[in-house]
């Protein structure tokens, strides 16, 4: 199996992103490679706790947008939410889908840096 | 020609590379990071024909750099696609207020990226062009016009002149009037604003001017050409080249039905009158003189006077000012008067004055 095969497996939605990349699925596979830098820790979560929210929203929304361009189709629904929720103010709720969110998000870094 | 530039804005690598890749095989991409690096690359590139913009960047957001083509007037010219993450659609409103072409969410989807960014370059480029277009037209029907205007004053000095060549003249005369006639109607502009006189107006009535005389053309050589005072009845003959002039000015009307031909009409006919009422042919008094003829009959009065005839020599400038100015040459309106006084000056130096004003135009 490849790495996009393993990503499709997790619910990412490689067709649309690879439309997106021209059909060059080396291109791809090289802007995905740099997921794992973009989401290593807890930034977001971090920026909550500390009471940083306009932090927060700015990290998650970055996210959300590189996620989407990846189609890591549940990560990106997620921050989505997440950003969504941070700008209402409902830190609580965006904290536990945060949560949730986690063991995807280590799934599909994982994959990611295996082939790295 | 240079390759067309597309300058993409966005902090993360990722997208940049998604907008580079659908874009690099028609267009030369140029990249910034940030709003700051963005208007950087604008005042570096001089072929920038569509701007993808993301909102929200360090340093320097998306509107930041909007607001930054918005004081230098680019928005016109450059197209800026607002690239947003945002799925709500409160920024869009913001963005359009802006003036920008487009805006697009992410995760983009790539051929209607492609295809709105092709349009919109398009149409930007048509605008542009036809703007550009527009103004070499204007130009060029500018210069077309200029040079007609030329060909047509050229013909009708060349038609007053005959005249003037038939009584052994040289043609200065018709010059001289125009050029005092320009003058006066220059300083009636200034100080009188009562007449409405506009600088379109002044040409118009300085280029008719030449014509005053042209009935002349229809006197008889033993009366234009007689080398002494004329006799009463002598004088009545060549009175009518006032009517004379207006008969051939409508034969040749045709269509003319403008204020240039009302101008020439108005010269011919009137630029014998008299303030007093005692001028003719048709024995104007006042106010019933259009201004037009009356300019054109002290331009003409004063020539006469300052000019050799074969019944009287030469009189001073100054004398023939005086003359003017006390009511000895005919009656003239304060309001003329006070024009000429003006003008003086300016009439007793025509040399210099030729060369001072602009008469080209």
């Amino acid at each position: 199996m490849s790495m996009v095969d393993e990503l499709k497996d997790l619910g990412a939605n490689v067709d649309e992103a690879m439309q997106r990349f021209m059909n060059n699925a080396a291109l791809y596979e090289k802007m995905l490679k740099k997921l794992p830098n973009m989401m290593k820790g807890t930034q977001v979560m971090d920026a909550i706790e500390a009471g940083n929210i306009e932090g927060a929203i700015e990290t998650a929304h970055t996210l959300k947008g590189v996620l989407g361009n990846l189609s890591i189709t549940p990560l990106y629904e997620a921050y989505t939410d997440i950003v969504t929720l941070l700008r209402q103010n409902n830190a609580d709720k965006a904290k536990s889908i945060l949560a949730e969110s986690f063991p995807v998000e280590e799934k599909v870094i994982a994959c990611i840096e295996k082939y790295q | 020609m240079l390759k067309q530039q597309i300058l993409i804005v966005d902090d993360e690598e990722i997208n940049r590379v998604i907008l580079r890749g659908l874009f690099e095989e028609e267009y030369e991409i140029l990249e910034a990071g940030n709003g700051q690096e963005a208007t950087v690359q604008i005042e570096n590139n001089s072929n920038i024909v569509l701007i993808l913009l993301d909102v929200v960047m360090p340093v320097m957001d998306g509107f930041w750099v909007l607001e930054y083509m918005k004081t230098h007037d680019l928005l016109q010219k450059i197209p800026v696609i607002l690239i947003t993450g945002e799925t709500i659609l409160d920024s869009d409103d913001q963005a359009y207020a802006y003036g920008v072409a487009d805006v697009m969410h992410k995760p983009f989807y790539p051929h209607i990226v492609r295809r709105r960014a092709k349009n919109i370059i398009e149409l930007y480029q048509n605008k542009y062009h036809m703007q550009e277009r527009l103004k070499e037209q204007e130009e060029a029907i500018r210069a077309q016009e200029k040079k007609l205007r030329e060909g047509n004053e050229f013909m009708i000095d060349a038609l007053s002149s005959v005249v003037e060549f038939r009584s052994l003249e040289t043609g200065e005369h018709i010059r001289r009037i125009k050029y005092f006639t320009r003058i006066m109607l220059k300083y009636l502009m200034k100080y009188f604003p009562k007449y409405g006189i506009t600088p379109a107006q002044v040409d118009e009535i300085a280029r008719a001017s030449a014509l005053h005389d042209i009935g002349k053309i229809g006197i008889p050589d033993a009366i234009l050409l007689k080398p002494a005072r004329l006799t009463p009845e002598e004088f009545e003959v060549m009175k009518t080249h006032t009517t004379i002039g207006c008969d051939i000015l409508e034969k040749f009307r045709g269509q003319q039905d403008d204020e240039f031909y009302r101008y020439c009409y108005e010269i011919c006919r009137y630029h014998h009158e008299r303030w007093d009422g005692n001028g003719y042919p048709d024995h104007l008094a006042g106010e019933e003189i259009p201004i037009s003829a009356h300019i054109v009959a002290i331009a003409d009065v004063y020539d006469a006077l300052v000019s050799p005839r074969v019944y009287k020599s030469i009189y001073a400038n100054n004398i023939a000012y005086d003359m003017i100015m006390n009511g000895e040459c005919g009656q003239f309106s304060p309001d003329v008067l006070e024009c000429f006084a003006l003008a003086k000056e300016d009439f007793f130096n025509i040399v210099e004055v030729i060369k001072m004003f602009d008469f080209s135009s």
